[in-house]
């Protein structure tokens, strides 16, 4: 961190011009949330752009005006930002491209399953600060919405699935939304990353999963809540999808997520050693 | 109710910029049109369209993928306008950088396969003042190409490749064969010197 400043700073003319990649303009825009200098002179260096634009005004189509104001009327409008809102939306624009190429890049975050293991060798409980962290809740966040969107496109056909992926998903928000939420995250050994956001709240965890090794066609992925008193199931995952995502209720602390792989259809109890694991930490 | 939530415009801005009795207009038309006023909306459309459809089509070339971004553009000035704040810069900034950020992003997302290669190749010395029918171009527009012209060769090719092309720095810095490095502060002088230039104050 200490060197970045300056290397930064020189990227305000080329983040004006919306010349940095998604990855640099994540960064830019991180390093921007604490250097006010560099603020006033991106908003100067935006309105020097804006007029780069002006320099090139063209007149459009006469049908554009049509279209556009045609749609105005079928369009609903944003509400104002407004308290925390206003800082949750901010927080998850920011992370949200964060996570798209944690996502992309197949790789699991390796600060963020340090930073876990760390936490779980000190002992720190449900409400540990670091696992609040707003980046890695709305990272999550952002990583339902991908989920969802792959379900719309792969699974979802009917009206009823649709209605009950839709009240999957809300119920999904609600613990990344809750205050206490907190996350871990662990790569499997064979391949494949496990994030689960815990509500001790609600009692209620979300596993995201992404990248798991592709299963044989009799073979499926199944999720379970794992405590003392045994092993119960959450759900499967099907190996083909890239990013599968499920809702684990009446989870309590000290009980464990585990994956293991199962015959088509599920099991009862597991049947193979987990390929990854999650406590949910006391 | 909500609308109590609302910044209220206020009357001194910390950025007047250059036209700024237009720019007034445009944030109290902004404030209008997050009320779902759509006579205020027209007024929006009538100073903006031109320079969004112009610079998106310089970015886009396609005059088809144009007019889609441009429609999307200004739509979603209707749909988001609740949540621009004058505070934070012009209306005519807000709109601008929504317009040609969309733009470079339909670029980039094509990337990937190797039509944008070919463009590349293609395209790399392009002028980028040769986009047709522009619109009788205004005080701020000509004094905005006057400071182009003023800025230092690399400058001005760096930061023309950048914003007109959409290309990112690495790709200006390839096409230009200088080093990042150059790029990277070449494009930040030239934009203060323009800054400097246009009286825009920050």
């Amino acid at each position: 961190m200490k060197a970045l400043p300056d290397n930064m700073h020189v990227l305000s003319g080329s983040y004006a011009l919306d010349a940095l990649d998604a990855q640099e303009r994540a960064e830019f825009e991180r390093h921007l949330q604490h250097c006010p200098s560099c603020q006033a002179e991106v908003r100067g260096l935006r309105e020097t752009a804006a007029r780069l634009a002006i320099a090139r005004a063209a007149r459009p189509p006469a049908r554009l005006e049509q279209r556009v104001l045609a749609a105005t009327y079928r369009t609903r409008q944003l509400p104002p930002l407004t308290g925390a809102r206003l800082r949750w939306d901010l927080r998850r624009t920011r992370v949200a491209q964060l996570f798209a190429g944690w996502l992309a890049a197949g790789q699991s975050r390796p600060d963020s399953s340090q930073a876990s293991r760390s936490d779980r060798s000190r002992g720190n409980g449900w409400s540990n600060s670091w696992l609040r962290s707003p980046r890695l809740v709305g990272a999550v966040a952002a990583a339902s919405v991908v989920a969802a969107v792959g379900l719309g496109i792969t699974q979802v056909s009917t009206q009823h699935q649709l209605d009950s992926a839709q009240a999957r998903s809300a119920a999904i928000a609600k613990v990344l939304d809750a205050p206490d939420a907190r996350i871990e995250a662990t790569s499997a050994p064979a391949g494949g990353a496990v994030t689960v956001v815990v509500s001790a709240l609600q009692r209620e965890a979300v596993v995201t999963t992404r990248g798991m090794p592709a299963l044989s066609t009799s073979r499926v992925y199944q999720v379970w809540v794992m405590s003392s008193a045994g092993a119960r199931s959450v759900g499967l995952l099907a190996s083909t999808d890239h990013i599968g995502q499920l809702l684990a209720s009446g989870v309590r602390s000290g009980d464990q997520i585990g994956i293991t792989v199962e015959p088509s259809g599920g099991s009862t109890r597991p049947t193979t050693t987990p390929v990854a694991t999650v406590p949910l930490t006391t | 109710m909500h609308d109590m939530n609302r910044p209220e415009i206020r009357a001194t801005r910390p950025d007047p910029g250059p036209a700024e009795g237009e720019a007034q207009d445009l944030a109290f038309l902004l404030a209008q049109v997050a009320r779902g006023d759509h006579q205020a909306f027209e007024g929006v459309y009538g100073q903006l369209a031109g320079p969004v459809y112009g610079v998106v089509r310089q970015v886009l070339r396609d005059p088809a993928q144009s007019e889609e971004v441009a429609q999307e553009v200004l739509l979603e000035v209707w749909r988001s306008a609740s949540r621009f704040d004058p505070a934070r810069g012009s209306g005519v900034a807000w709109v601008l950088t929504m317009a040609h950020r969309r733009a470079v992003d339909r670029v980039r997302s094509e990337t990937a396969g190797s039509r944008r290669e070919q463009k590349v190749a293609s395209e790399a010395v392009t002028e980028y003042d040769d986009v047709a029918d522009t619109v009788e171009t205004s005080l701020e527009g000509q004094r905005a190409r006057r400071c182009l012209d003023s800025l230092t060769d690399l400058q001005g090719e760096s930061i023309k490749l950048a914003y007109y092309g959409g290309y990112s720095y690495p790709e200006v810095a390839q096409l230009l064969g200088v080093a990042l490095g150059t790029v990277k502060t070449r494009i930040r002088d030239g934009l203060i010197r323009m800054r400097d230039c246009m009286g825009v104050m920050a």
